[in-house]
């Protein structure tokens, strides 16, 4: 009998060890291609400096930033507000809330169009008043990619608060704490993994933006063309053809990658523990 | 000034709460099973739960009060809150718990957290984490850190239901002296009977949201005010009688066909009235020879039909040979062996008139007697 079990654990073991295999060679072989391809092509460097590069990369850098701090500021309140109510229609709140993750980005950037676009419900009276019009501005980049991306901030720190026992927050109010300190030195630091989690995943989530992006900032070179909107611009054109978006997705690869390893360094408690 | 003054009531799901009681300078234990309001009645004193109707006053100052609007914070209410959980904050150090709710100066606070955590026995632990903590010491955290705000009214909510006996017993000797040495008032919620036993000055006994009685510990354990009372605290045998006759200094009733003297009764009830009869187990006496042989009050030949062996004692039930009730008798090891119980299952009980009782019998029957 011993031996049996012995022997089944070592087929269950090997199965693992070749699923797992599998999994990491698929996720390795398509950065392999690129980094092959870039080599062979030799024209990263070039690439990586001039300016419709440096341009589109610096837009993706601050208003995927800009868009997470914003999920931080606005999304925040809500999340913590989620986690604690017991108010009827919690559900459907709460699918609401992941309601722009499951949407194709395309429907997020239409339905932007139709709220702040020229013609939309805010958008229309207020270029009418002010003249202000927000498509195919920076500030456009920035809303299509808090749309999509804040969702993922405001499910995980969601989740994270509600998994801090309130037990914890009332003891601190008894212990003089305010509402606002029990928040900021009991929940916070408490539901610290979750939420730097969640701005990981938001963050990333803005810098991959293209669709909605594309609907309703547009793709103009300087203003709008973030680094995802650029690729697609490169390889359809023949130009550059896909030795231009074989480097700058090299590029981006690179530096989000940078971002994140330091990003997780200075903030420790950053991987789920 | 270290006192409390508790009134409130409210719904509470399926029945109506309603509580009243005080402390002063003493350990009032909360007694009674879960989902009786016990808890409840330690959130609502604390400032976590607004009742709808009464008034609660600390240390002189009223902090709830339904007709004027007065309904202070949580934070503003000075009370040492331990829950049963706990609740040490898990991302901080044992000093930092200690320190959080005190005021003051960095040193001042560091310099308070360290003098608790010395007093409890718990120096050296200042750094650890308090997951890294055996149960017992994170009690003490708990304690340290309710008490580090100096506040006149602890509130303990089961808060050695964790920890074994031997634990248990050290830590109620300690909260004992700490009560003693601070001048504190306690309030402390148990299920434990032997622990509401060593601990209490006084008794809330807790049924459903009320309060059946209240008063100093060995007043509810040998006067309990009714039947619920009787069993929540442990009595075994309660039984309906009917009274005979009023005599000097004591009354005879009738149980199930035996009369029964009860010397000293708190009260008296009318000859004709309906009563209720409560006796400890223990206080059954086991006598040799029939009752006409011994010529008293208040014998019952009765036999041994169920038998318990608990650690320290045994537990009989006795069913009675002629007239009169079923009985519970707990004898502890020694008497039970010299007297032979083992093999002699016949025998004369005494129930000695001034350890029963009389009750007034449960729920909205007759008209209290003189």
């Amino acid at each position: 009998m011993e031996l049996r079990s012995a022997r089944a654990d070592v087929i269950a073991l090997s199965v693992v060890v070749v699923l797992g295999a599998l999994f990491a060679l698929y996720f390795v072989l398509p950065l392999a291609g690129l980094g092959a391809r870039a080599a062979s092509d030799g024209e990263v460097w070039e690439l990586a400096s001039s300016e419709a590069v440096r341009s589109a990369l610096v837009l993706s850098l601050w208003t995927s930033t800009l868009s997470t701090v914003l999920a931080i500021v606005l999304g925040t309140p809500g999340a913590y507000w989620l986690a604690r109510t017991n108010v009827r229609g919690r559900t459907a709140l709460d699918a609401l809330v992941d309601l722009p993750i499951v949407l194709p980005p395309t429907v997020a950037g239409v339905a932007l169009l139709t709220a702040f676009g020229g013609q939309g419900l805010i958008g229309g009276p207020l270029a009418e008043a002010t003249g202000i019009r927000l498509t195919f501005t920076a500030a456009a980049v920035v809303m299509a990619q808090f749309l999509v991306a804040a969702p993922f901030y405001v499910r995980a720190a969601r989740s994270g608060f509600a998994a801090v026992d309130q037990q914890f927050e009332r003891v601190a109010y008894t212990l003089g704490a305010s509402r606002v300190e029990t928040f900021l030195r009991i929940t916070v630091p408490q539901a610290r993994g979750a939420l730097l989690a969640g701005v990981v995943l938001c963050w990333a989530r803005a810098l991959g933006e293209l669709g909605a992006t594309l609907i309703f900032a547009g793709s103009l070179e300087g203003r709008t063309r973030t680094m995802p909107l650029a690729i697609i611009d490169a390889f359809e054109r023949t130009s550059l053809g896909l030795s231009g978006a074989v480097s700058m997705s090299l590029i981006l690869l690179v530096v989000a990658f940078v971002v994140l390893v330091v990003f997780r360094l200075a903030m420790p408690g950053t991987s789920s523990r | 000034m270290s006192s409390l003054h508790y009134d409130a009531r409210m719904r509470l799901g399926p029945f109506e709460y309603d509580a009243t009681f005080e402390a002063d300078g003493e350990v009032v234990v909360l007694f009674g099973h879960s989902g009786a309001g016990k808890s409840l009645t330690l959130q609502a004193t604390a400032g976590l739960l607004t009742p709808s109707e009464g008034h609660i006053e600390i240390a002189g100052r009223t902090v709830f009060d339904s007709a004027s609007g007065v309904n202070l914070p949580p934070q503003e209410r000075n009370t040492g809150y331990v829950v049963q959980e706990l609740a040490l904050f898990p991302h901080m150090t044992v000093l930092e718990n200690v320190a959080f709710g005190v005021r003051g100066t960095r040193a001042d606070r560091e310099r308070k957290a360290r003098a608790l955590l010395e007093r409890l026995g718990l120096e050296g632990y200042e750094d650890r984490a308090p997951g890294s903590l055996s149960g017992g010491q994170r009690q003490r955290v708990a304690l340290a850190r309710a008490l580090a705000r100096e506040v006149p009214l602890l509130l303990l909510d089961e808060p050695f239901s964790a920890l074994d006996e031997s634990l248990r017993r050290t830590l109620r000797a300690e909260l004992l002296r700490l009560r003693a040495d601070l001048g504190l008032t306690v309030v402390f919620v148990t299920h434990d009977l032997r622990e509401a036993h060593l601990l209490a000055d006084r008794l809330a006994v807790f049924d459903r949201g009320r309060i059946l009685q209240f008063d100093r510990r060995e007043e509810v354990f040998r006067h309990p005010v009714s039947r619920r009372v009787a069993e929540l605290t442990g009595v075994s045998n309660v039984m309906a009688a009917s009274v005979l006759a009023r005599l000097e200094g004591a009354i005879e009733v009738d149980v199930d066909g035996l009369a029964l003297r009860v010397a000293d009764p708190v009260w008296r009830p009318a000859v004709g009235e309906r009563v209720e009869l409560a006796l400890r187990a223990e206080r059954i006496n086991l006598r040799r020879g029939t009752p006409a042989d011994l010529g008293e009050p208040n014998l019952v030949e009765a036999e041994v039909v169920e038998e318990h062996a608990y650690g320290a004692g045994h537990t009989l039930r006795f069913r009675p040979l002629g007239a009169g009730p079923h009985l519970e008798v707990d004898l502890p090891s020694r008497p039970y062996e010299v007297l032979g119980v083992q093999e002699r299952r016949r025998w004369t009980l005494e129930l000695p008139s001034e350890d029963l009782h009389v009750m007034r019998p449960s729920e909205g029957s007759t008209s209290t007697g003189g």
